[in-house]
This record gives structure tokens, sequence and C-alpha cells, in this order.
């Protein structure tokens, strides 16, 4: 174990992982601004649903541009490996503010760029073809040490495993759930549409996508494998990208995936990108191996065995919840479940007083429809929600007014049941990692993961 | 991808047809179902409604030029006849409707006198103005022909008045001139470019014309039928306060009944893709749901929450619904909770079968 933490590898996979990342991120922020999000879903809500613990994070009005000013020019530092090692903290750090701001935003892809950025700001990533090494030549190093890769590695498998580890359910493997109710209603996409009026495509698209996220990982790895397994990344992330809404997810984990490929094939990648800027492209190069100071390096390997024994855990937290994990969605974020629901669900809240002052609440004068729709299907969103209007009605002249919800959720293709007790006062709930008693029960299971 | 997957497609398509019962060979035709809305049930309403339209157009205008009892009753009898068609496309609150905001200009009530009477005074009021909704359309001719004075004799004094008279007639023509302008463009629409826009785009992304449909239904019933024909007036969705005021046609007083079962058949009628023009039914909402492998009693459970509807709107024996809010209130209150065990049905249940998204941001399914 001691010899592998000494273990160098080459540099350029992680710088060049440096590059492709940076600029995706870049172009993200870009594509985002265009699609006008940064004030749909930042600026025009009245009302935000930040995450348990992080309440402070907000978005700040007209100012929010400028997070994302500062997250963009922080992804093109960071891949250019300029003034690296802060370019990779702003960088962690505004795109978490953003990723942390609302709920209603949530994407797994998000937060998994989030833990890729807080690895990178510890690894030595700059110190090959990077405008640092450009300005103090002292820096350069061709070799960094193998757990830093492999770290990188780590995490990307992680992901897919967990992800392939959640589709182990009853639902998706014995009842092609959500993709049954998927695939009729993109039966017009060309070529491959007619196909998804079968139903064993469902069946089949199920078992293949389980399979494929709990295996790709390790034929990313095995060297043999490794072309053919990054032929199925690029195949499955296109044909997800051309079915689902899921925006730069595909794209990211398509250029996220070549940082299993050989240190070779990296410096081809960069000696084009020399030859790009008319640098000189020769492979050769002196040999410097870039190493942490001894107390660094234990420091840091500590902390990246506390960093992924989170990751290992995290997603089985839910575990310490009662209920169906779909359901009630206690410990349902921050594990890699990605695609697994078809739910949709609609509240209408009651809010009174002790006067008897009543009022049915119309949800289009708090949030927007995004909100609506996720908050409608999510009990801590519904929770918040009730707290926003118990804090409106209470300055609306309503005496320590009471929120009553009516809901209705449906999962899966099940017909829809209520989903919250009527009888609950949500003004005096409070959040916490309690389980909520007031999500009534699925009274179905969902067995698996 | 693709050439892996059609191999597989073409190897296993004939084994799987025989293992895989589930799949009845039904598949899910968006298109289909676009095309039989459009010209079976879209096109001919909106024709239908034009003429019962263009006919009160008419008779507002000879009742302007000769204010009779006679020519009043005339008005009077072309008004219910187009109240009644318009139920029957008030419901198609989507494309060219939705665009236009065409139920602003025809049915929003109750009536408000005070600004009617205002605007007749002012004598150049914009009803084009939002705030000008629950001064013109139906509900205004409702004050206006059946409202304006106890006997029809005294509504025709209302008109011939020689101090106020003619300022009343410019503004009863006003109305139903708007009302006509403003159908003329949601009809114009559907008569041009708009139904192959329609027909031709079977996405369900919430752009698409098939989501836009889905939602507007869903959204019309919920708030045209079910909120403001009896959650309103009978108080269900106001703290128990009942407004026997707010009742559709509250001038009018023996219609109400009438106009809302036609709006609740016309959601079925709707709903099960019946033809206007042969009265056979085709491709539907109904048969799209049949046609989903994951819901297949689905279509089952909403036509069988219609029917308990219908149970209690055929429980109510008078057409004052106003008069139902007063002394029998519970009557009101049975439709509205029907209708609202309808709601959700429709606007989760279905819409979630049917995958139809409401947002353009990402998504990863969580």
């Amino acid at each position: 174990m001691k010899h592998y933490f000494q273990k160098p590898t080459h540099a350029a996979p992680l710088a060049a992982f440096r590059i492709i990342f940076g600029m995706m991120l870049f172009i993200s922020i870009i594509r985002f601004w265009c699609k006008g999000w940064i004030y749909e879903l930042y600026i025009k809500p009245l009302h935000f649903f930040p995450f348990y613990g992080f309440e402070f994070v907000k978005p700040l009005g007209n100012y929010t541009y400028l997070i994302f000013i500062a997250c963009g020019v922080s992804a093109l530092l960071f891949a250019a490996g300029c003034l690296y090692r802060i370019a990779s903290i702003s960088l962690f750090l505004s795109f978490t503010y953003i990723e942390l701001m609302d709920k209603s935003t949530y994407l797994n892809h998000y937060y998994f760029v989030s833990m890729v950025l807080l690895l990178m700001v510890f690894l030595p990533a700059n110190r090959y073809f990077s405008v640092d090494v450009l300005r103090d030549k002292s820096l350069f190093a061709s070799q960094v040490p193998k757990w830093c890769l492999d770290s990188l590695k780590l995490l990307v498998l992680i992901l897919y495993f967990y992800a392939g580890l959640a589709k182990l359910n009853s639902d998706w493997l014995l009842n092609a759930l959500p993709l049954k109710i998927w695939l009729p209603a993109r039966n017009d996409t060309p070529i491959i549409g007619p196909l998804f009026n079968y139903t064993w495509v469902a069946y089949l698209f199920s078992w293949f996508g389980c399979a494929y996220d709990l295996l790709v990982g390790f034929l990313l790895w095995n060297k043999r494998t490794r072309p053919w397994a990054y032929i199925t990344v690029v195949a499955f992330h296109g044909l997800t990208a051309i079915l689902f809404p899921i925006g730069m997810f595909p794209y990211i984990m398509i250029v996220t995936a070549l940082v299993f490929f050989s240190a070779d094939f990296h410096r081809k990648i960069i000696a084009r990108l020399k030859s790009f800027f008319k640098k000189d492209t020769t492979l050769v190069e002196p040999h410097v191996e870039f190493k942490y100071r001894p107390i660094v390096q234990n420091v840091f390997v500590c902390l990246l065995a506390v960093f992924f024994a989170i990751q290992v855990l995290m997603p089985f937290r839910y575990l310490l919840y009662p209920g169906e994990l779909f359901w009630t969605e206690e410990g349902y974020r921050f594990s890699w479940r990605v695609m697994l629901m078809e739910k949709a669900g609609y509240t209408q809240f009651t809010v009174k007083d002790a006067s008897g002052k009543r009022i049915i609440v119309n949800n289009n004068e708090f949030l927007t429809p995004l909100q609506e729709k996720m908050m409608s299907a999510q009990p801590d969103m519904i929770l918040q929600y009730a707290h926003i209007l118990r804090d409106h009605y209470a300055k609306s002249g309503f005496i320590s007014p009471q929120v009553y919800v009516d809901s209705y959720v449906t999962l899966n293709g099940r017909r829809g049941k209520v989903f919250i007790s009527p009888e609950t006062d949500l003004a005096k709930e409070e959040e916490s990692f309690k389980p909520k008693t007031w999500i009534l029960p699925l009274n179905d299971e969902i067995k698996g993961f | 991808m693709l050439i892996l997957l059609a191999g597989i497609f073409a190897c296993s398509k004939k084994e799987a047809a025989e293992k895989d019962n589930t799949n009845t060979g039904a598949s899910a035709d968006r298109k289909a179902v676009l095309i039989q809305l459009a010209d079976e049930i879209i096109i001919p309403s909106y024709a239908n409604f034009k003429l019962k339209l263009d006919v009160m157009v008419s008779k507002t205008n000879a009742f302007g030029n000769a204010p009779t009892v006679t020519s009043l009753q005339e008005l009077r009898t072309a008004w219910v006849d187009a109240y009644k068609e318009w139920q029957k496309v008030e419901i198609l609150d989507f494309g060219p409707a939705e665009m236009y905001a065409i139920r602003g200009y025809m049915n929003i009530y109750p009536a408000n006198v005070t600004k009617i009477t205002a605007n007749i005074a002012a004598g150049n009021a914009n009803l084009d103005l939002p705030a000008n909704y629950t001064a013109s359309g139906f509900p205004g001719l409702d004050y206006l022909i059946n409202g304006a004075g106890t006997n029809d004799t005294e509504i025709v004094a209302f008109y011939t008045s020689p101090t106020d008279g003619a300022k009343r007639i410019a503004y009863l023509k006003n109305i139903a001139a708007k009302m006509s302008a403003m159908f003329g463009f949601v009809s114009a629409e559907w008569n041009g470019a708009y139904r192959e826009t329609f027909v031709n785009k079977t996405t369900i992304d919430a752009s698409s014309p098939f989501s836009s449909l889905v939602n507007g239904y869903i959204r019309s019933y919920e708030s045209a039928v079910r909120s403001g024909k009896f959650g309103i007036p009978s108080g269900a969705m106001e703290n128990g306060t009942v407004s026997p005021q707010n009742v559709e046609a509250y001038y009018k007083k023996d219609i109400s009944l009438t106009l809302a079962k036609t709006a609740h058949l016309a959601a079925i009628d709707f709903f099960n893709g019946k033809s206007v023009k042969s009265g056979t039914e085709g491709p539907s909402l109904k048969t799209y749901l049949n046609s989903l492998p994951s819901s297949t009693t689905l279509a089952a459970g909403i036509n069988a929450q219609f029917a308990a509807t219908t149970q209690k709107l055929n429980a109510i024996n008078t057409e004052n619904l106003s008069s139902v809010v007063q002394n029998n209130n519970q009557q009101m209150i049975d439709v509205y909770n029907e209708m609202q065990k309808l709601v959700p049905l429709l606007k989760v249940d279905m819409t979630s079968a049917m995958s139809i998204s409401i947002s353009y941001t990402d998504n990863d399914g969580d």
C-alpha cells in the first residue's frame, strides 16, 4: 500500500483532463447563460429552496450574473492551468454555490462536477502543459503520483457503479419502469423511434443500462477492454442525449471517460494542441517527477480516504430511514440515482389561523412552474414551501398561521395517492435529518437497492 | 449503436412478439390523436361556434339599430345559442386560443356592473385591457340584455333613453364586435397554417402541440369548469363563503345548469375523441392512454370519474344555479367534490403516464 502511494505516472492524462473538463464547464456556463436560465431560474423566482444546512447560499439578485462570470472565468483559467490553485478553488466554490442555490435545479451531474472539482483542488494538474509552467519552468513535471490520477478514475467508477446498483430494483428490472413510460412518448425519434412502441425494448434498455452502469467503470479501467468500453460510453450517452432532456451530462461523461486512457494517448492529444499553438511538438521532454512533501502527501491521502469513505457510504444512508426510498426521497440525492423515477405530484395548500382566517393558496403566486413541479413530489421541498407560506401569511395578518396540504403523487405509473398527511400542520414541523413522520406510506414495496 | 439495435430488433422481433403479450400492437400514435382532435373536434366545433357567434353579432346590431322587445328577444335567443356553443370550445384552451387569450374576451364572470356603467359613460373603453374582461364577453352581455331592467320593456327603455341610450347601444355593439374579432383570429389560425403545425409536430416537449393541448385541456377543466362553475359560487374553494351572484349567466337565471352540463360533456367527448361531425369515437387521449403499456386502466378510471361527476350534475334539477347555491348548496359541493377528484387523475396520473413535460430546463429524472 505504501509502495502504491510512491508510484509515479505520466502527467499528461491529468493535464488533458484539466483542459477538457475546464472547457466543458466553460461551455456549460455559456450555454446556461444563452438559454436565459440565469434569469429564469435564479433571478425571476420569488422564493428559493436551499439545501438543509446551506440556507445561507442564495441567489444575489442581478449580482447572480457575477457568480456565473466568476465561474466561467475560473473555468477558463482552470483549463489553461493559469493561477491553477486559485482558479480551481474559485471554480469549485462558484460552481458549488450555483448548484446549492435552489434544489429545484438539482442534477446529479452538477454534484459530480462539484466532487471532481474538489478533488482537482488538491491534485497537481498544472504541472504539465499549462500557463503556470510557461511562466515558471520550475513547476514542470512529467511525472505525478499515480494515486492522483487514480482518484479521479475511482470517482468516475463509483458514479457508474452506484448508478448501476440503484437500477437493481424491481421497478427497473422487472417492470422496465420508468423507461416503459418514457420510451413510447419518444416514438417519433428518427429511425429508432418505432422500436419504442415495443415493451421488450424498454426491458432491453433497462437491463442493458443496468449492466452497462455496473460494468463500464471496470471495463474502462482494464486496458484490453478499454476501447470497446469507450465505444459503448459514446453510444450510451449519445442515445440518452437524443432521447432525454439531460443537457450537458452525456457530453461531460463522454469526455470524462477519456481519463482512463493511456499517457501516450493523452500526450498525442497534447501534441495536437501544441501544434495548434505552434509550439514544439516533439514528444521528447525532460523526466521530472513531482512529489508532494511527505507530510503533505500523508495529509492528502488521509483526506482522500475520508472523501471516498463518504462517497461509498452516502448512497446507503437511505437505509437509516423507514419507508420506500423512491416515495419519501429521504436519502435520495447525492447518490447517483439517475433517471429512475417518473414521479409527479399535485399540491394544494391551505393556510389558516385560530381566528378563523383561511385561504387556499395559488402556488403560481409563489413558485415558478419548475419549482412547483419539483416541490409537489418531494417532501423536504413541501416543508420548505409550507414555511415560506407560514412566514408570508404571518406578515399579512394571520396570527401563527397553520399550513396544511392536500397532496397527490404518482410514482412510476402507479395510480396516484395522497402523499402528505393532510392533518399535519406543516408550519410546526421542522426540517432535520430525522425521518419525516408526516409522509404517508406508499403501501407498495420496490424491492432492491 | 443504431446498427446494433437494429440487428437486435431484426433478430428478436418475431420471438418477442410471440412471447410478449403485454404488447398489443397498438402503438402510441400521437399523430392520429392530433388529426382526430383537429379535424373531428376542434375545427368543426369552432365552425359551429362561429355560426352562432355571427348570428349573435347580427342580432346585436339589429337590436342596436331598432331596440324593441322583439329584437331584444331575438338577440337573447342568439346569445343563449352562442353561449351554449361556446361551452364546447372553451375547453380548447391551447394553441391559438391560448395565444389570443380568447377566454378572457369571452367568459370571465361575474360581470362587473360598476365597470360596465363606467365604460358606457366614458364611451371609449378599450376592451383589450384584461381589466375589462369582466365588463365584456358573454357575462357583460348577460347583464346588458338580461339584467339592465326587471322586464323586457325596461331593458328596451335602457337603450332608448334619450340621454344615454346611444352610448349603451354603442357599448353593446362594441362587446359583440370585439368577441367576433378576437374569435376571428383564432378561427383563421386553425383554418390556416396552424392545423398543419398542430398535426405534424408529434413530440412531447413543453412547447409541443401535444403537451400544450393536454395542459390546456386540463387547465381549462380545472379553472373554467370546476372552479368557475362550482368551486367558487358554492364556496367550496372560498372558505365556505357562498357567492350565489358568481354563477355563470347569473342574470339569465335559467341556463346555468345547461351551460355547466354542456361544458362537462364537451370535456368528456374531447377525452374520448368523439367526433362533432359523426358522433363516433376515434383516436383520443383515451385510446392513447390505453396504448401505453404502463397505464392500461387509467383511461377507464378517468371515464368512471367523469361518470360520477355527471351523476352529481344530473341530481340538480333546476337551471338556476344561483338558487341552488342558496337553497341546496350541498348539490353544488357534491359536483365540486367529484370534479376535484378528477383533477389529479388528469393533472398528475395522465400527464405522468404520457411523460408530458412542463419545463424547458435540463432534468435527469429525479
